[in-house]
């Protein structure tokens, strides 16, 4: 019965929970960085077909130049067989770290094709083809090609994603410039999907390069670099640091008038405290289906406006013309779901001002503005500091509210760039997925420190003055 | 909830004074008192309206018949009420095992957190230890750490040691992620227990883990059952790593994340319906906790 006095009984208590976080945090931390900056992809190995599960049949080296024999587009079963995912494997052939030429299938992931000259024949395999003006689906069409119609490819063009307003996945999809009869007899020209064809000869006799692999370790800056250079990159962190800077004042300033609403001890206060603490429980994805409701084409802003007659008809807020209504739609739906956060953390630092200051604050008559400048905010700032801090860092992280209300191709932010290099279906590259999510972190890190140090001189200053 | 605020002193006077009785500029006083009062009111309202009426409105298309929910302009009330779209969603393929597999996952991570949590908030609570300060430090540094960064990582070692795409790995990652604030607010519970009645406990005979079963343990469960059921919430809430780490077992947010683009804005609308019923439900039951949990974090 001595526990109180043998110093280890504590110890004792909190070594589970410290295990469980250098498990989970410390060691992925560090596992997050090796995979950021540690080449871990020199060998690629190549499968009998296409397929991660079939028998490697040979290796290369990263950089071997490569021809691509065939390429197919691999389906796998995902979400329970709801789904099919497909993925380009290439079969390739090229000399192995012997000097064997080895062929075999990999990931177009792994190998960059550095020049495609493809097929140029090709049949209708679906009921029908419909010909577009442009590469896109909504693309005015030109002409319907009945099946079995013999095509004659004149060009290849890919665009880069759907860009519709649920588009999560950004696939890289094939468009063709094609020639055919029509049942008419009439031969017209466009843009086809690739999926409604059957192309002959559809082996791209190519030259590839293999770009990554697994196996040794050695330090490198390659997935860095290739994380600045995407395209992507700039715009996710513009956006990202837009909505920090739009999103946080709005988000304080309505805390602040939310707690200073509870704090004044209404009727039903345990109500409105109910009712103002509910988006504490929302997670960021239902907020934004939540305001997808409200701002997509048939939503209820529409209604609501033509039903006042200030529109003829629904007005577009979520296209890729109009990215302002996106971030005014994204910046509503984080202000909705995280001000309650903030709301309950200045509520606990109100509560720990005396009532005393604020008596004599109003005693003096002070007026509620001159009391809220000269009292509440300078004693609320360490409890303003930390929500600021804590909301800064999980604003880095927005991810499921853009990606409901805009699909993550207009609009982007770094978490869902983050993601994006990660998934199978899109990039497939989880060293550059590592190196964002560092960057993430980085950016974290000195805005805490940046704060902290702020508040820090702020102090010395109040103290030499 | 304690301290009053300033506008409001007035307000018991009213009662039963009749304002033409007073002097002049008492009766502006008062009236200005008034004025206030029905300001705050306003305020309060228009607060609690900003929060709810986004709820009824998807509330509403996730009650509406499916061909009601394609209309437009849309209508404000589920009128004709009809279950048909949220049977819809529920009877989408995936949703009822990722339903599933979503409370599995946040019974693991209320299970596990709680279990690992609760030693280490009595630990914090009572004890003054060497390093104290530095793990309570620790833990809030924790707590901000961004998902995204554990994330990635971590389900590139569970694809290496074969438990990718488990149920099981999610809630491993989930418990990771709530364990912090589970520390934290059940340190806060344990604090509030008096120190005393566990001192009395002992001095009636009662060894330290009998005063801890017997009289901490009651008066703070009811604290520990709240901070469950934020972890729950958490859990089930969570959609980034849960997307990252599963490939066909998904938690029910990572199915609809996944499957966003793919689907009818019926389901879209049931979904996020359907995801908010927990915290509508949740926050009801833990409201009085929220500042022991959430104002823990600034001290």
């Amino acid at each position: 019965m001595r526990f109180r006095n043998m110093n280890w009984a504590p110890y004792l208590l909190i070594l589970p929970s410290f295990i469980y976080l250098l498990l989970f945090f410390g060691w992925p931390m560090i596992a997050s960085l090796q995979l950021a900056f540690r080449r871990d992809s020199q060998i690629l190995p190549l499968r009998a077909e296409p397929g991660a599960e079939t028998p490697v049949v040979g290796e290369l080296e990263r950089g071997t130049t490569v021809e691509v024999i065939d390429v197919q587009l691999f389906e796998t079963q995902k979400a329970g067989g709801l789904l099919t995912e497909k993925v380009f494997w290439l079969e390739v052939s090229g000399p192995n770290p012997e000097g064997e030429t080895v062929t075999g299938w990999a990931l177009r992931g792994n190998v960059f094709v550095q020049d495609a000259s493809r097929s140029d024949r090709g049949t209708v395999r679906a009921a029908t083809a419909t010909l577009r003006a442009e590469p896109h689906p909504d693309a005015e069409p030109v002409g319907e090609l009945p099946r079995g119609t013999a095509l004659t490819i004149l060009e290849w063009g890919k665009v880069d994603s759907k860009v519709a307003a649920g588009g999560l996945l950004q696939k890289p999809q094939n468009w063709l410039r094609v020639s055919g009869e029509t049942a008419s007899g009439e031969v017209v020209e466009g843009w086809v999907n690739r999926a409604p064809l059957f192309l002959e000869d559809a082996k791209i006799s190519a030259q590839g390069r293999v770009q990554s692999g697994e196996g040794s370790k050695e330090w490198t800056l390659d997935y860095v670099k290739r994380m600045l250079r995407d395209p992507k990159f700039m715009q996710a962190l513009r956006t990202t640091l837009l909505l920090i800077v739009i999103i946080l004042p709005i988000q304080f300033t309505l805390a602040i008038i939310m707690a200073l609403v509870l704090q004044s001890q209404l009727k039903f206060n345990t109500l409105f405290l109910y009712i103002y603490a509910i988006p504490l429980g929302i997670s960021d994805l239902a907020a934004g289906l939540v305001w997808y409701t409200i701002f997509t084409q048939n939503g209820y802003l529409n209604s609501f406006l033509q039903s006042l007659g200030l529109i003829e008809r629904p007005f577009i807020f979520i296209s890729s013309t109009n990215k302002e209504w996106i971030i005014v739609a994204i910046v509503l739906a984080e202000v909705w779901r995280a001000t309650s956060i903030v709301m309950v953390i200045v509520v606990s630092g109100l509560q720990a001002i005396p009532r005393d200051y604020l008596e004599a604050g109003e005693l003096f008559g002070a007026s509620l503005w001159q009391r809220l400048r000269h009292i509440i905010l300078p004693l609320l700032k360490p409890s303003l500091q930390v929500a600021l801090i804590l909301r800064t860092i999980l604003a880095f992280q927005v991810f499921a509210v853009v990606v409901a209300i805009s699909g993550g191709d207009v609009v982007t932010v770094l978490a869902n760039e983050t993601y994006r290099w990660y998934d199978i279906g899109a990039y497939n590259n989880k060293n550059v997925a590592a190196a964002y999510a560092g960057f993430i972190m980085l950016l974290s890190l000195s805005i805490a420190i940046f704060y902290l140090r702020a508040v820090r001189t702020q102090e010395e200053k109040e103290a030499a003055a | 909830m304690t301290t009053t605020s300033s506008t409001t002193q007035a307000a018991p006077l009213v009662t039963k004074v009749r304002l033409r009785d007073l002097p002049v500029e008492q009766r502006r006083a008062l009236l200005a008192a008034r004025l206030r009062r029905a300001g705050t009111y306003t305020v309060a309202l228009l607060i609690a309206l900003w929060i709810l009426l986004p709820i009824w409105l998807i509330g509403t298309l996730a009650f509406s018949a499916p061909l009601d929910v394609r209309t437009y302009p849309k209508q404000a009330a589920p009128i004709p009420f009809s279950t048909e779209t949220m049977e819809f969603f529920l009877n989408a393929r995936g949703v009822l095992p990722a339903t599933r597999n979503s409370i599995v996952v946040a019974l693991m991570t209320l299970a596990l957190s709680t279990v690992i949590s609760a030693p280490a908030g009595y630990a914090i609570a009572r004890y003054f230890f060497r390093g104290r300060d530095l793990f309570r430090l620790s833990i809030l540094a924790v707590r901000a750490f961004p998902i995204v960064i554990l994330a990635v990582p971590l389900a590139v070692t569970f694809r290496t040691w074969g438990i990718y795409d488990r149920v099981y790995s999610v809630a491993l990652m989930h418990t990771a992620l709530t364990l912090p604030t589970t520390i934290l607010v059940v340190s806060s519970v344990f604090a509030s227990v008096p120190r005393e009645l566990e001192e009395a406990a002992k001095v009636f005979g009662c060894n330290p883990l009998q005063a801890f079963l017997r009289v901490v343990m009651p008066l703070a469960l009811p604290g520990i059952a709240a901070s469950a059921i934020f972890t729950f919430v958490m859990s089930w809430n969570e959609v980034f790593a849960a997307v990252l780490l599963t490939l066909e077992n998904r938690t029910l947010p990572a199915l609809i994340l996944y499957n966003l683009d793919k689907s009818g804005d019926p389901f879209k609308f049931a979904g996020g319906f359907f995801m908010l019923i927990p915290s509508l439900i949740f926050i009801f039951f833990v409201r009085r906790y929220l500042f022991n949990m959430w104002g823990q974090i600034t001290k």
